[in-house]
């Protein structure tokens, strides 16, 4: 056993009943004392005499006491308490002292909380899987190392083999993204679910609230039986009825109505189906709403429909999961010409959830601890030019006998709680942050609906607090840890002044904060610049006064026809309507139908990865008038390009570009489903457009009439002569007016669906701004501080350089001096810091290097001029010290 | 308890005239010793025997006993109850506890095996 453990949980035992173990050692001793002179009483002492000999012999019994107690108990804690009162003492009674390091505390410990906070529930909340950190998504690449032009899942055939074979793996599952709509008679309500296969359940360790989970006699050909429906989903449209297992559901294109068997638990979202997310209503951070359960169709076993998820066994790496893989797929692949070409890839999937999370949201961890360090600077200068004003205070304490130790405490003490202060109200204030962050950042950070303004924060904040207390508390801690009474004693010079050695530290001090805050600028200024270059960039087409909204009709296959036509009749018929059309591959929206092709004049295929993937998007006729695409050869779609006329598509330049050597591609065929099918002629040629991301140029792109293509999920585009915005609900009634069950969903301006294409940027560009903002002014304030403190200090040096004959021009130049020296100093170890730092915001930067010279040039240029602008007020107070100062002094 | 013998020696190297500071470690020792060798007894009594054993060598501040008690206590090495003393009064009696017994044994062949030593030292300088 070890004896310091005993002892330790007597002293804390000992924290209790003081009282009564005080008068015991009293009785004690007195008893003792007494016996004691009794004894020397017997032995013949006088009387008189015996008690001060028992006392001499006993000791002191009010040091013993004292001894006694110490030893008794955890005297830290009453020591604690005392210093605590007097801290708080101390900051109540200088309050403007007091607001203003809480405050810069404040801000720096509430940005970083809420960043914390959103970091703690975007990435660092599971997946409510078992073991998430076995789940592994197979991806397909290509064997031979290029970029596969569009995303490409697993055969049947193939992941059933590996669910029987891998050893490595615990099981594999086959899943897919699905999009429908639940049909009741108030309206139809849309949702997205996933197919899964017999084993996914079990193997994800998904678990149901209600009801239960599938079972092998759900799954078979045919018509869906039963499904599962997610939590969200239950509460969202169901209002939570408790009665909802085995209740029947109508869903739009199937068949026969289905029974609910389950409520699946809270929080589920979905696994990645990348072939799918240019669905218009794909979104892969949403809670599911239902789950189909799916069995590969016999007929189709060797179409790559499939995504798939594995476990691996316990204690197997992803390496040796992914050698056994593709040992088995390469065997797959010689054995089969359409498997060939294509290697699995393992993807952990917590790592593949937070990719976007990840990219956004550590660099503004980043940024919001440089404020917070900035923060901090200021905090440390302020306590430690408050402890020169107290170090009178200090010395004659450590000559009354305090210990050092005590001292240091005490000044730890008073930061802590001044960092506590700042820490409460940073809770506030991070807590309005997060708020506002799940405001402003729906669409530029993932699963942020999660993200909850909770404990958490709380346990950032005082966590960073005491952090921020360590930081600022150390400097001015040790200062008066090594101050020498004697000295500070002996030349008691005039408070608010600092030697040199302290000024010089506080330059130090106020230089990295301007290193740090230049860095947060200089990373502002390349996201600033990023933005007026994409707002430059010309897409190619027009995206003012352009209304859209997903339109669905989900009656039946054969009404899809005229209700279409109709619509697109009624709504362009509407006064204040210019054009309307109906499109699936809205720019932006990143809506486009991945499909392989052969193409007229392009060598076939040898290997099925070798074919050319391209992007189809299909429209009505209007579509191109509406957005402003021009026609550049050929002929528009026409109304009469329907199901019974030949199969008709238009590209834009950089398809001709690409595919046709004499730029001339009117007339020409490509072939979806092979060469020996009926092919797709070619009618007409578009001007390029940055269709799928304002920041990629224009890529090949392909469309097809949609009365041919017959898109089930689409876009409704209205152009209109003024605010689009008005003419909402008119569209909505000549919809209703055509089919009252039809799903009108999403309605955004294509400006709104341009600034969500840009969400994550802007996102990272605002709080960036935001927080270099706030460096900036701390940093201002902190210079203007030192250069102040360095004025009032060389008063008397100042003084008599003006009695000498210095001119005002002259003091002021050398007061200006000090602070170019300092800001000099700090812009160029900000730059060198941004070089570095900046290196993590390259994914955001668009035609713009991390190391932008005119970024950097400007940025420092700018900040060395406001910085000297908060060099100016102690520069003028230096300017105007009387010489007399000079003889008055000493 | 080791380490802590050795620090008490360090810092109660300097010896006063021919009566020696009794050291802290070696006060908790003889406290031990005592409470083995004659049972439960009141702070006043160890006191006494202390006395009487170390023949008037020792300087003892009485009032440290009690410090050395509630260290002895702590460590869980002796105990205590109120009682009463020979003349009626109201007296703190302590006793030592097995694990006492046990750190006793340790504790007396630690500081022969030391006092050996350092004697073994201190005669071969004299040698000299």
């Amino acid at each position: 056993m070890i004896p310091w453990i005993f002892r330790l949980v007597a002293r804390v035992r000992g924290l209790f009943g003081q009282k009564q173990a005080d008068s015991e050692f009293d009785l004690e001793t007195q008893t003792h004392l007494q016996l004691l002179t009794e004894q020397f009483i017997r032995q013949g002492m006088d009387p008189k005499d015996a008690y001060s000999a028992a006392r001499r012999q006993f000791g002191n019994t009010t040091l013993l006491r004292q001894r006694h107690r110490e030893s008794r108990t955890l005297l830290f804690f009453p020591n604690l308490f005392m210093d605590l009162r007097y801290g708080l003492r101390m900051l109540w009674k200088s309050p403007a002292f007091t607001v203003i390091a809480a405050l810069t505390l404040a801000l720096g410990i509430g940005a970083t909380a809420a960043v914390f906070s959103l970091i703690q529930g975007v990435l660092l909340t599971p997946p409510p899987y078992q073991k998430p950190q076995q789940l592994m998504l197979i991806q397909t690449v290509r064997t031979d190392g290029q970029k596969m032009d569009s995303p490409r899942g697993w055969a049947a055939q193939q992941w059933m083999e590996w669910n029987e074979r891998l050893e490595s793996f615990q099981g594999v599952a086959g899943y897919d993204w699905t999009f429908n709509f639940l049909i009741r008679n108030d309206g139809s309500q849309s949702m997205q679910g996933m197919e899964v296969s017999k084993d996914y359940l079990r193997l994800m360790g998904l678990k149901t609230a209600l009801g239960r989970g599938f079972d092998d006699s759900d799954f078979g050909q045919g018509h869906v039986k039963s499904i599962l429906i997610g939590y969200e989903f239950w509460q969202r449209a169901f209002g939570g009825d408790p009665q909802i297992i085995g209740k029947t559901v109508r869903i739009s294109r199937w068949e026969s109505s289905p029974v609910v068997i389950g409520v699946m638990e809270p929080g589920v979202r979905f696994l990645p189906s990348p072939g799918a997310a240019k669905e218009p209503n794909y979104d892969v951070n949403a809670t599911v709403d239902l789950w189909v359960p799916a069995d590969p169709n016999p007929k189709y076993l060797k179409e790559p429909y499939w995504n798939v998820v594995g476990r691996l066994r316990h204690g197997v790496t992803p390496q040796r999961g992914l050698q056994e893989l593709a040992a088995i797929t390469a065997r797959e692949g010689s054995a089969e010409k359409q498997f060939e070409g294509f290697s699995p890839q393992l993807e952990p999937l917590t790592d593949e959830m937070n990719r976007d999370g990840r990219r956004i949201l550590w660099p503004l961890l980043g940024a919001s601890s440089l404020v917070l360090l900035i923060a901090c600077g200021n905090a440390a200068a302020l306590l430690l030019v408050r402890g020169l004003q107290r170090q009178q205070e200090y010395a004659v304490r450590i000559a009354m006998g305090m210990g050092r130790v005590g001292l240091l405490r005490q000044v730890l003490t008073e930061s802590l709680l001044l960092a506590m202060l700042g820490g409460t109200s940073g809770i506030g204030l991070a807590i309005f942050a997060v708020k506002l962050f799940k405001v402003i950042a729906q669409h530029a950070v993932p699963r942020l609906d999660g993200v909850t303004a909770g404990w958490a924060i709380l346990g950032w904040g005082l966590g960073l607090a005491v952090l921020a207390a360590f930081f600022a508390g150390a400097i001015p801690a040790l200062r008066a840890f090594r101050l020498n009474p004697m000295e500070v004693l002996k030349d008691a010079g005039p408070k608010g002044t600092a030697g040199i050695g302290e000024r010089r530290l506080l330059r130090g001090v106020a230089m990295l904060q301007t290193s740090l805050t230049l860095a947060l600028l200089v990373g502002a200024g390349l996201l600033i610049r990023t933005m007026i270059k994409i707002a430059e960039v010309p897409s190619g087409y027009n995206t003012g006064r352009i209304l859209t909204m997903s339109v669905t009709e989900v009656q039946s296959r054969s009404n899809w026809g005229p209700f279409h036509r109709q619509a697109l009749e009624r709504v362009a018929a509407i006064p204040g309507v210019q054009y309307a059309a109906f499109a699936w591959g809205v720019p932006l929206t990143g809506n486009n139908w991945p499909a392989t092709m052969d193409i007229e004049g392009q060598p076939p295929a040898a290997k099925e990865s070798d074919k050319i993937a391209l992007p189809l998007r299909a429209v009505t006729p209007d579509y191109f008038k509406l957005m402003g695409l021009a026609l550049l050869d050929g002929r528009e779609f026409r109304s009469t390009d329907d199901d019974k006329a030949p199969d008709v598509a238009i590209v834009n330049q950089a398809f001709t570009q690409r595919f046709f050597t004499n730029r001339n591609s009117v007339g020409r065929k490509f072939w979806l489903n092979g060469r020996d099918k009926p092919g797709v002629e070619i009618v007409g040629e578009i001007a390029n457009g940055r269709t799928d991301d304002l920041t990629h140029a224009p890529s090949p792109e392909i469309y097809l009439p949609l009365w041919q293509a017959q898109a089930f999920s689409k876009h409704l585009v209205v152009r209109t002569t003024a605010d689009p915005r008005a003419v909402v609900v008119a569209v909505e009634r000549e919809l209703r007016a055509v089919d009252p069950t039809a799903a009108i969903e999403n309605v955004k301006t294509l400006e709104q669906i341009r600034d969500e294409s840009l969400a994550s940027r802007t996102f990272a560009t605002h709080l960036l701004t935001g927080f270099s903002v706030l460096g900036s002014v701390l940093t201002l304030v902190g210079i203007y501080g030192v250069i102040s403190l360095s004025v009032a200090s060389r008063r008397r040096e100042l003084a008599i350089r003006s009695a000498v004959g210095a001119q005002r021009k002259d003091i002021r130049k050398l007061i200006f001096g000090e602070g170019f020296r300092l800001i000099a100093g700090g812009v160029l170890g900000g730059i060198t810091l941004a070089v570095v730092l900046s290196q993590v915001l390259r994914s955001f930067l668009f035609e713009v290097q991390p190391s932008d010279p005119a970024t950097f040039i400007v940025v420092g240029t700018l900040f060395i001029g406001v910085g000297l602008l908060a060099c100016w007020p102690p520069a003028r107070r230096a300017g105007r010290v009387d010489p007399l100062e000079a003889l008055r002094y000493e | 308890m080791r380490r802590g013998m050795f620090f008490a020696m360090a810092k109660g190297a300097i010896l006063s005239g021919d009566r020696s500071e009794v050291l802290q470690g070696t006060l908790d020792m003889m406290i031990l010793k005592t409470l083995h060798a004659l049972g439960p007894l009141h702070g006043f009594g160890i006191a006494r025997r202390i006395e009487q054993v170390s023949e008037d060598v020792l300087k003892l501040n009485e009032g440290t006993v009690y410090t050395s008690l509630l260290r002895l206590q702590q460590q869980g090495w002796i105990e205590s109850k109120w009682g009463t003393s020979e003349n009626n009064r109201k007296a703190r009696f302590y006793s030592i506890t097995r694990r006492g017994r046990t750190q006793l044994a340790v504790e007396t062949e630690n500081w022969e095996r030391i006092s050996e030593v350092i004697g073994r030292v201190l005669r071969l300088e004299a040698e000299k």
